[in-house]
Parts: structure tokens; C-alpha cells; sequence
């Protein structure tokens, strides 16, 4: 067994730099505004040191892989975090107290998202998680004298500790059957003969599916979510509904496809059925939204249902479900994150986030107006934009995988979703404005911004690069799982 | 084999049992051989055998909570610092490092909490 610690430098990158923007926001020196920059940069340097080991395939011991899929979503989160950096230098500075703990709890969360996508044994994966979850609960009720913010951060808190028992009772059983936390050791064990445990496996399993459920907010585990949303400050709304959602299902895919394939036949339909009740019902609640947080809370667990859908359609003979699930995982989170740095400068010149306070937000603003809508068509999976490929590309996966039927409620809720986003559109572009006083320029935000569209444009008009980013580090996760291939019957 | 799994921890449900009984018996052996004789000097509340100054419903100052916090962190410290100073021997430079970045990372903590002024009681 190999302990290179080297391999961990992108972490102790981030490490430092959290000690760094706690200490810059001791010392005071350096305007708040700035230091959202200066955790950008950090974030960014993190990403491109991942950058050193691609087309690797090493591990840290037998603990955490490095190799593509930890390289994808070490940039992946690296540019999550950085986007969240800027998105936040604004409002951080405005409207909340500590801005130095803010960027360095923000940066230490995101080497936790790393390990959980790069464990390759469930106790690693199990601490990544919790570090992970204690950073965004501390961030979700960062705003203390709100109360609001309280309230959805204690909710956060208590349903995530609620979780994360059930997920380790899931991974107690798990041992129990398996008697080895290694992903590989535990699809061995399953492909064997089970005798009377399988029961108990299966007990695990879906333990453990319903804590992840919880932490990646599918229905009917969803109940916090909309609350915690709706309280949190903005960009760490933005930074739960993208890093959390995209560290979860980073874990719950290599779970499944490295440790419980063997077992495919019996979590697929419960996958499947969560599957669809996450779609309809994110989507259609969605549809009575007033709050704009609350509406995107909503349209995020719709796309929490694809991509389970997508993790349902999952094979032991072929990557294409798990390439498509990190595919539209990249087109999601870039969607998401323009749409919420759009909201999130709206709110640092008015302070609201009622839908019907965008009217006219055409006339008011129209780049913010341009950007919102261009976002909101990609969440939406309208052709042009990320959106349409990464769904199309995914449920095309869940169709092929003999699940018609779930794709075709995959559509569906698409096309209920495109209804409420058009509602947030009319009000900017048909809706009369109060007053058609102009709302001024944010030139750093609008930058971040146009970067943000004009990814989805670059991911929705030539997805090949990204695709086949994708597919190689969703093909390395089939690799490390094909020892049991051999063994299944 | 599940009922070989359970049967590992029989142990565990009997010395359970056993420890409910054993409470139970102690405290109920108590109730039946104990003398009882209510007197005012035998209510009044322990205070290290003194006679108690101010009321027993003593209020304190929420301000303590950053000091617990504190304190938890040179316990949590002092929890990871015994066994390794019985192991770190046998394990070797890599521990004594190890221990090194863990204090240093603790020593952070507490300079960030003096820097802010939490020690001050203001």
C-alpha cells in the first residue's frame, strides 16, 4: 500500500487557504469585498493543482482514488467554490457579519466534497460527508440576526444529523453482511453467495440510499430543503444547490456503480420510483412559488429526480447512464450557479426576491434580465442550451436502459418545469416595471455572469469536450468496479 | 449466518440486562433497608457540607458557552494526546508530525478565539 501524500496537495492548497482568509479577516487589512476574490483564487489554484495528476489512476492507500473522477470533480469543485467566491464578494460584504470565517468555512467544505467523491471506502466517504454537511450548516444560518436564516439552518442541522444516522446505520448493516468497508470488497461480497444476509444487505442499502436521499434532497426526504433555501443567504443558497447536490451524487454514483451493482436488480425500481416522485413533485410545487429561492429550491430537487433517474438506469454492461449523470451533473450546476449569481446581484440593489418584484427587470436591467432568462431556459432543457444536451444525453441513457416509461416522465416534468420558469420570464419582459429607473451596472458580478452563459452556450452548442470528460472518468469508475464482473454469475 | 451475526452479540444484550438488574436491585434494596427520617437539615441542598449561600436555582451567565467551547478543545487534544504518547514510538516519525499538525491546527484555533476577544469578559 502506497501512502503518497503529495497526491492530497490540491486539499492542502484549500486547507491553507482557509487558514489564510480566516487570518486576513482577523487582521482586517484587507476590505471585505476583496477577500471573496482573493478565496476565488484559491479555489481556482486548487483546480488547476488537481490538474497534475489527470489521466492518472493512483490511490491515496486504499482510502481515496486519484484518478479521473476525482480530477472532474476536484475542477468541478474548485469552480463551484471559485463562482460562489465571487458571487458572494458583494453580498458578503453587505449584509453579513465575519467575512473572513465565511470564505474560509467555504473553502474547507469543498475538500470534503473532494474526499466524497474520491473515497473509495465508506468510512472516508462517511467523514468527507460530514465535513461537507457541518461547513453548509454553519453557512446556512450565517446570517444571525435573521431570523430566517436560523430557522432554516437549524432545520438544515437536524434533518442532516437525522440523515446522516440513518446512513450510518446503512453502512453498520453494510459491514455486517459484507464485513469490509472497501467498495471493491463490498460488491465482491455481494456478487457472492449471501445465503440468509441478503435481506440485511438490502435493509443497508436502502438505509443508506434514503440518508444520501436526505442530503441531496429527493423526495419524499425533501422537507428541508425549500426552508433552508429560503433562509440562507443567497450565494450560500447558491453554494448548497450546486456543490451539495454534485458532492452527493459524486458519492451516491461511485456507491452504486463500485459497490452495489451487484445488486442492480433490487435498487433499480426503488431508484426508479424515487426517481419519479422527485421529478413530479419538485416540479409541480414549484409551479406555486412566490419566492424566487423557494422556486429554484423546488426546480433543483426536479433535477435531483433526473439525475436519479439517471443513477436508476444504471448496468453493470455499459457507462452510459453514469457519463450522462456527470454530464448533465456539469450542465445543472453551471445553470444553476448563472441563474443564481443573477438573482443574487438583483438582490444587492433592491433587496427583494419575490418573482413578481422582476417585473419588468427587462427594462430595469437587461443583461440581468438576458442572463436570468438564458439560465433559466438551460434549467429548463431548451435546445441551444447545456440544458437541452446534458437531458438529452441522459435520457437517452434512461430510455436505452429499458425505462421508457421513467424516461418519459423525465419529459414530462420538463415540460411542466418550463412553465414556471416562462412565469419568471413574463414578469420581467411583459409585466409593466414600477418605475423604468435603471438599476445601475455591476461590472464584477456581470463578468462572472457572462463567463457563467456563455458556458452554457459553449456546453449546450459543442458538449463534446465535456462529454468526453465525462464518459473517462465515469469508464475509470466501471473499471474499479469490473473485478466483480468476473465474479457475478 | 444472520443468526451468527446476532449471536455475537448476546454479550452485549446480556451484560445490558444484567446492568439494568443490578440498578435496579441496588436501588430498591435501598428503599427497603434504609432508615427514613425527613428532617429540614437533610432537604436542604449539598454544597460540600456548608451551609448553601443564595437560592439553589443559580442562573449562569451565557457568556460561559465560549469558554466550554474552548475547553473542549484542549479536551479533545488531551483525548488524542494519551494514547499517542503511550504509541508514537512505535509508530514512528510519521506520528510524532502527525501530533505536530493537529497542535498547531488547535493552537490556531485559540489564537483566532484570543484575536477576536473571547477571553476578554466584557
Amino acid at each position: 500500500m502506497r501512502w503518497d501524500w503529495s497526491l492530497l496537495a490540491p486539499e492542502y492548497l484549500l486547507a491553507g487557504w482557509a487558514a489564510l482568509m480566516a487570518l486576513l479577516g482577523l487582521w482586517g487589512r484587507l476590505r471585505a469585498y476583496w477577500l471573496g476574490y482573493v478565496a476565488a483564487a484559491g479555489a481556482l489554484a486548487s483546480a488547476a493543482t488537481s490538474l497534475i495528476w489527470l489521466g492518472d489512476r493512483t490511490a491515496f492507500g486504499d482510502l481515496l482514488a486519484v484518478d479521473h473522477y476525482t480530477t472532474f470533480f476536484r475542477v468541478t469543485f474548485g469552480l463551484i467554490a471559485a463562482s460562489v467566491c465571487l458571487i458572494s464578494a458583494g453580498y458578503v460584504e453587505r449584509f453579513l457579519r465575519h467575512h473572513g470565517e465565511y470564505y474560509a468555512i467555504l473553502v474547507v467544505s469543498v475538500i470534503g466534497a473532494t474526499y466524497m467523491a474520491a473515497a473509495q471506502e465508506l468510512l472516508s466517504a462517511y467523514i468527507a460527508l460530514e465535513l461537507l454537511s457541518f461547513s453548509l450548516y454553519v453557512l446556512a444560518s450565517y446570517a444571525k440576526m435573521d431570523l430566517r436564516s436560523n430557522e432554516g439552518g437549524l432545520k438544515y442541522m437536524l434533518l442532516g444529523a437525522f440523515s446522516s444516522a440513518l446512513f450510518l446505520y446503512g453502512l453498520g448493516l453494510i459491514y455486517a453482511v459484507t464485513k469490509t468497508t472497501h467498495y471493491q470488497g463490498i460488491a465482491e461480497a455481494l456478487a457472492g453467495d449471501l445465503g440468509g444476509t441478503k435481506g440485511l444487505a438490502l435493509l443497508g442499502l436502502s438505509l443508506i440510499v434514503v440518508g444520501l436521499g436526505f442530503k441531496v434532497s429527493a423526495v419524499p426526504f425533501h422537507m428541508w430543503a425549500p426552508d433552508a433555501y429560503e433562509g440562507a443567504p443567497l450565494p450560500v443558497t447558491a453554494f448548497i444547490s450546486a456543490i451539495s447536490k454534485a458532492a452527493g451524487f459524486a458519492l451516491f454514483l461511485k456507491l452504486m456503480v463500485q459497490a452495489f451493482l451487484p445488486l442492480h436488480d433490487d435498487w433499480s425500481p426503488l431508484l426508479a420510483s424515487l426517481a419519479t416522485v422527485t421529478m413530479l413533485l419538485g416540479n409541480l410545487v414549484a409551479v406555486h412559488q412566490r419566492n424566487i429561492k423557494r422556486l429554484l429550491a423546488y426546480s433543483s430537487i426536479g433535477q435531483v429526480g433526473y439525475l436519479l433517474a439517471g443513477i436508476a438506469a444504471l448496468s453493470p454492461e455499459t457507462a452510459n447512464a453514469a457519463s450522462a449523470v456527470l454530464l448533465h451533473l456539469a450542465g445543472y450546476v453551471i445553470s444553476n450557479l448563472a441563474a443564481f449569481a443573477c438573482v443574487t446581484v438583483y438582490y444587492n440593489w433592491t433587496g427583494k426576491e419575490d418573482i413578481y418584484e422582476y417585473r419588468g427587470l427587462a427594462e430595469r436591467a437587461p443583461f440581468v434580465a438576458l442572463a436570468l432568462s438564458i439560465s433559466l431556459f438551460s434549467l429548463a432543457g431548451m435546445p441551444l442550451f447545456a440544458g437541452f444536451v446534458t437531458k438529452f444525453v441522459l435520457f437517452q441513457a434512461i430510455a436505452e436502459a429499458d425505462l421508457l416509461w421513467l424516461a418519459a416522465v423525465a419529459v414530462f416534468a420538463s415540460f411542466v418545469s418550463l412553465y414556471y420558469y416562462l412565469m419568471v420570464m413574463r414578469q420581467m419582459y411583459l409585466v409593466e416595471p414600477e418605475t423604468r429607473e435603471r438599476l445601475g451596472v455591476a461590472w464584477p458580478e456581470y463578468g462572472l455572469v457572462a463567463v457563467l452563459v456563455v458556458a452554457i452556450f459553449v456546453v449546450g452548442l459543442g458538449p463534446q469536450p465535456l462529454f468526453n470528460a465525462a464518459q473517462e472518468a465515469a469508464s475509470l469508475v466501471y473499471q474499479g468496479a469490473a473485478t466483480f464482473a468476473a465474479l457475478s454469475p | 449466518m444472520v443468526a451468527e451475526l446476532f449471536q455475537q452479540y448476546v454479550g452485549v444484550v446480556v451484560a445490558t440486562v444484567a446492568g439494568f438488574v443490578l440498578v435496579g436491585a441496588a436501588l430498591f434494596a435501598n428503599r427497603l433497608l434504609a432508615p427514613r427520617q425527613a428532617t429540614r437539615a437533610k432537604g436542604l441542598t449539598y454544597e460540600c457540607g456548608m451551609l448553601p449561600i443564595g437560592r439553589g436555582r443559580l442562573q449562569i451567565h451565557f457568556r460561559y458557552y465560549l469558554f466550554a467551547i474552548l475547553f473542549l478543545v484542549f479536551d479533545i487534544e488531551a483525548v488524542f494526546l494519551f494514547p499517542w504518547a503511550l504509541s508514537f514510538l512505535d509508530v514512528g516519525a510519521m506520528a510524532f508530525y502527525e501530533m505536530l499538525l493537529f497542535i498547531i491546527a488547535l493552537g490556531f484555533g485559540l489564537y483566532y478565539a484570543w484575536r477576536k476577544g473571547v477571553l476578554q469578559w466584557r
